[in-house]
């Protein structure tokens, strides 16, 4: 796997010592389908210890601070990790005893809290430390606040999962909406509050008497005989009871996150006001910002490298790849202009116009010369706009034609184009197998050149499942061969990240 | 807000037209500039080092000098590039700090022109130009 900017290390002279020597833990909730990428990142980056996950969240242990923990990069929203316990026993009991486990969620164990609390704080305390724009959201241009508000709301919107309730205690996503609003509309009084002498005014502040909002999500089970309300009014009261803090539903110092399902009980506290998600350089994101930078983070990217996104849209993929691997040469090119001017004002945005260089012209012809690309990224469009069939093939052709040999491609594809590519696959080697008297097929060989290893597959006679693995190494397409499949959640629909790479015409042997 | 970015020459060096029945004639195309940039970009030797075997070295040549920045580059390669820091910034210059934000691109072969407008080159062809 090609190595990530090494961030494991200690902190640079700039950088403010971690508060926590012994390292605190944390839990970052994840797409799905992410969670593997998402795990190696917090190792490679963090030098996390104790990591471990379940459908949709990565728990880890690390000692870095703030600046390092906000480059994750497949991650939605980081938190502390306050608790985490198998899950309520639901069953036949009556709501009453139930209510008292969930209240025992707090006084079970107050030192519990009190500990993260503290942790919390020492946290935040180093974050208003730290300068300007690591520490406060970003300046957006009031003009463009809708769009960008629209798109978050539409995020949201399509981040809720089926069968789950997520409902925060009073309408808080309308809290958090005019929240965002408060933050860029009036910018004016914000920036006065976030003045360098603020720092000491937000620590007397949370000294004193902490305010606190609940949100909790509830899935499974005990979504079927409880609402959210009700479990997090529980919680809210027993907090008040035994700490003594306020609730402030609309402007809290403290957020309580609980999510409650059939796999496990799991309270945290939310460590950056921002989703992980919301980067702070793209200033409109096409593709979701955590899946373009997964899909980035598998093409091997090596120093000097030529990378192509031929269908670049707003620039996404391209964005999070510059980002991380600024050493490459980066082209974006799209057939649509409106798309181009969007990708054009996000390159600006995030100060990459001199990493990426945009064009006009179309992913089935493709004005390079052959095998001058060593790697291809792309988001290729579900719609109506390519239709299944002629299209995707010229699409694979043209970037197998540009591609180097031992380069990589790595596309987002609809599920019905993913099953349309596997079905094409297998079709065409039935086809070609058909012609075979005997049941034995020839070894595909290729040869990894970064790896220097000869992988063969040798198919025996007991051929069920070797075929299978045999199929799966015959390439899809020419030379392109797949290397791995991934199926990720965008919300409401799935996709595959697929990879693929490009081996010799010489190392391909077709069964005879 | 920083002014437009254009088209750079190491990229220029990849370009082909792809009109129908040109084939590998179709390069290199032939720049005519109405605006130039030139913009300070950092030095990375790594990053050139990797960068100059994949370049067509005489087409680079010419187009630097095309556009009056030839910054000296030899005409021809000499061994051992890799060292001489001198060398390889004189390149870094040619592929990086130079690009074209108006002009033209155009086909050796077939004269086809590709407009370069706000620094994005249009090299999308008709159904009927296309190879295909």
């Amino acid at each position: 796997m090609s190595a990530l900017a090494p961030e494991e290390r200690p902190p640079s002279p700039g950088e403010p010592p971690s508060p926590l020597p012994a390292g605190a833990r944390y839990f970052c909730t994840v797409g799905r389908g992410l969670e593997p990428f998402l795990t190696r990142e917090v190792g490679a980056r963090l030098a996390a210890t104790e990591v471990e996950y379940v459908s949709g969240k990565v728990f880890f242990t690390t000692n870095c601070g703030l600046t390092m923990l906000k480059q994750l990069k497949s991650a939605e929203r980081l938190f502390l990790l306050l608790k985490k316990q198998p899950p309520l026993f639901i069953s036949s009991r009556s709501k009453g005893k139930v209510f008292n486990e969930i209240q025992r969620l707090v006084t079970g164990d107050p030192l519990c809290w009190v500990r993260a609390v503290s942790i919390w704080r020492s946290l935040l305390e180093l974050e208003e430390n730290l300068p300007p724009e690591v520490a406060k959201p970003s300046k957006r241009k009031t003009g463009e606040n809708e769009n960008i508000i629209t798109k978050k709301l539409k995020i949201e919107q399509t981040r809720v999962m089926p069968g789950d309730t997520e409902c925060q205690l009073q309408k808080q996503k309308n809290d958090k909406i005019e929240e965002h609003k408060d933050l860029t509309t009036e910018k004016e009084n914000f920036q006065e509050e976030k003045s360098e002498n603020d720092g000491e005014k937000e620590v007397e502040h949370h000294q004193g008497k902490l305010t606190f909002r609940v949100s909790c999500r509830c899935s499974g089970t005990i979504a079927k005989t409880f609402t959210t309300e009700e479990v997090g009014r529980v919680i809210g009261i027993a907090l008040i009871k035994q700490f003594g803090w306020k609730a402030d539903l609309r402007n809290p110092s403290l957020e309580i996150f609980i999510h409650l399902n059939d796999i496990y009980s799991v309270v945290g506290i939310p460590v950056f006001r921002l989703p992980l998600a919301s980067r702070d350089y793209i200033k409109v994101a096409g593709l979701r910002s955590t899946i373009a930078w997964t899909i980035a983070s598998l093409a091997e990217i090596n120093v000097g490298a030529v990378v192509l996104d031929p269908m670049c849209g707003l620039g996404t993929i391209l964005l999070e790849a510059a980002k991380e691997w600024p050493n490459a040469s980066y082209l974006g090119a799209d057939v649509s202009d409106s798309q181009l001017l969007g990708a054009c004002d996000n390159l600006k945005s995030a100060g990459l116009m001199d990493r990426i260089e945009l064009f006009k012209f179309c992913v089935t012809e493709l004005p390079l010369h052959s095998e001058s690309v060593d790697v291809i990224i792309s988001d290729v469009p579900f719609g109506k706009k390519f239709k299944l069939g002629k299209d995707i093939k010229s699409i694979l052709h043209e970037m197998e034609r540009v591609l180097c040999v031992g380069g990589t491609i790595v596309l987002l594809l609809s599920e019905d184009l993913h099953k349309y590519l596997q079905d094409y696959k297998e079709s065409n080697i039935t086809w070609n197998s058909s012609k075979d008297n005997t049941n034995e097929f020839k070894i595909v060989k290729y040869v990894n050149a970064e790896e220097k290893n000869r992988i063969q597959e040798n198919v025996s006679p007991s051929f069920q499942d070797d075929r299978q693995e045999w199929l799966d190494k015959r390439p899809l397409f020419g030379t392109l061969v797949q290397m791995e499949c991934h199926k990720v959640s965008l919300g409401r629909t799935e996709a595959f990240i697929s990879k693929y790479k490009k081996i010799h015409d010489s190392e391909l042997q077709q069964p005879s | 807000m920083r002014a437009q970015a254009g088209m750079k020459l190491l990229t220029h060096n990849l370009l082909s037209s792809h009109v129908r029945g040109v084939g590998p004639r179709g390069f290199p195309l032939r720049i005519q500039a109405t605006e130039i940039r030139v913009s300070p970009v950092d030095f990375n030797p790594d990053f050139v080092t990797r960068m100059i075997p994949k370049m067509e070295w005489t087409a680079l040549v010419e187009a630097a000098e095309s556009l009056g920045h030839l910054s000296e580059l030899p005409r021809q390669l000499k061994e051992g590039y890799e060292k001489d820091e001198d060398f390889l910034r004189k390149v870094h210059h040619v592929l990086l700090e130079v690009e074209v934000v108006e002009g033209t691109l155009q086909c050796p072969e077939s004269g086809r022109l590709f407009p370069i407008s706000r620094g994005i080159p249009n090299m999308l062809l008709s159904d009927d130009e296309a190879t295909s």
